[in-house]
């Protein structure tokens, strides 16, 4: 139940595609939202079951970092890829569809996403990792 | 999550507008007692609606400060994706451009 998903097309083959997602060089030119840089030096894959993701993230105004860890936990090029955050338990799956025109469908299905938790003091303990990056790529928005 | 579901989103419209019991809530809908009452047990327990333990028709309250906060972070979260996306839709174009794929 507690799942959300996005979808975009992009106009370039289904292999070409998966390659951005999984190569450092590649990630490094879209990982960080705007405003957000991510040094492709601080990128770790290792795309199998079990294998690390890890992303360093730097807000081009400031220079504050913002760490990303995740474990791969499938790999099947290049269909799809998903992976998991160990702390938050919150897995993140890709599936690249080939449309047959040269165009392909990423499409991103979160699940276990953190619920908001009852009370003040336990929804401190709901500022999960992604929660945390969430407000730090706003305050780069917001020029803070 | 708890806002996935259009009866969840309809119940947690209705309780915007003021405390109702389960019964007021179930009345919109074509659906039991019970079933109304699992999408309440849901909703309070991440923390979006809490009902008074002792009034005997135990009103259920809409939490805004959840509601907010989860609205936040779903609209964050797909902030981020979208903006990733732009970024990689720009990078794909800039890379077959060249007529390389590296």
């Amino acid at each position: 139940m507690s799942e959300l998903t996005y979808t975009r097309v992009f106009e370039a083959p289904r292999e070409l595609v998966f390659r951005c997602m999984v190569e450092p060089e590649h990630l490094a030119r879209f990982w960080g939202p705007a405003g957000v840089s991510t040094p492709p030096d601080s990128i770790r894959v290792d795309p199998r079951p079990g294998g690390v993701f890890e992303t360093v993230m730097v807000n081009d105004a400031d220079g504050s970092r913002y760490t990303m860890r995740a474990v791969y936990v499938e790999v099947v090029e290049p269909e799809r890829l998903a992976w998991t955050d160990p702390e938050t338990g919150m897995t993140t799956t890709s599936t690249f569809t080939d449309l047959g025109d040269g165009r392909t469908e990423i499409r991103i299905r979160q699940e276990n996403v953190p619920e908001a938790a009852r009370g003040p003091e336990a929804r401190a303990g709901f500022r999960t990792s992604l929660d945390r990056f969430a407000a730090y790529v706003t305050s780069v928005v917001n020029g803070r | 999550m708890a806002l996935a579901d259009p009866t969840r989103r309809a119940i947690v419209a209705r309780l915007a507008r003021g405390d109702a019991t389960v019964n007021e809530l179930a009345e919109p809908f074509a659906m039991s007692l019970p079933a109304v009452s699992k999408h309440l047990k849901v909703l309070e327990r991440c923390g979006l609606i809490s009902r008074s333990r002792q009034a005997q028709f135990r009103p259920c309250h809409l939490e805004g400060e959840a509601l907010d906060a989860m609205m936040s972070w779903i609209d964050d979260n797909r902030r981020i994706w979208r903006e990733r996306f732009d970024k990689l839709d720009a990078h794909l174009r800039d890379i077959q451009g060249r007529g390389a794929d590296e």
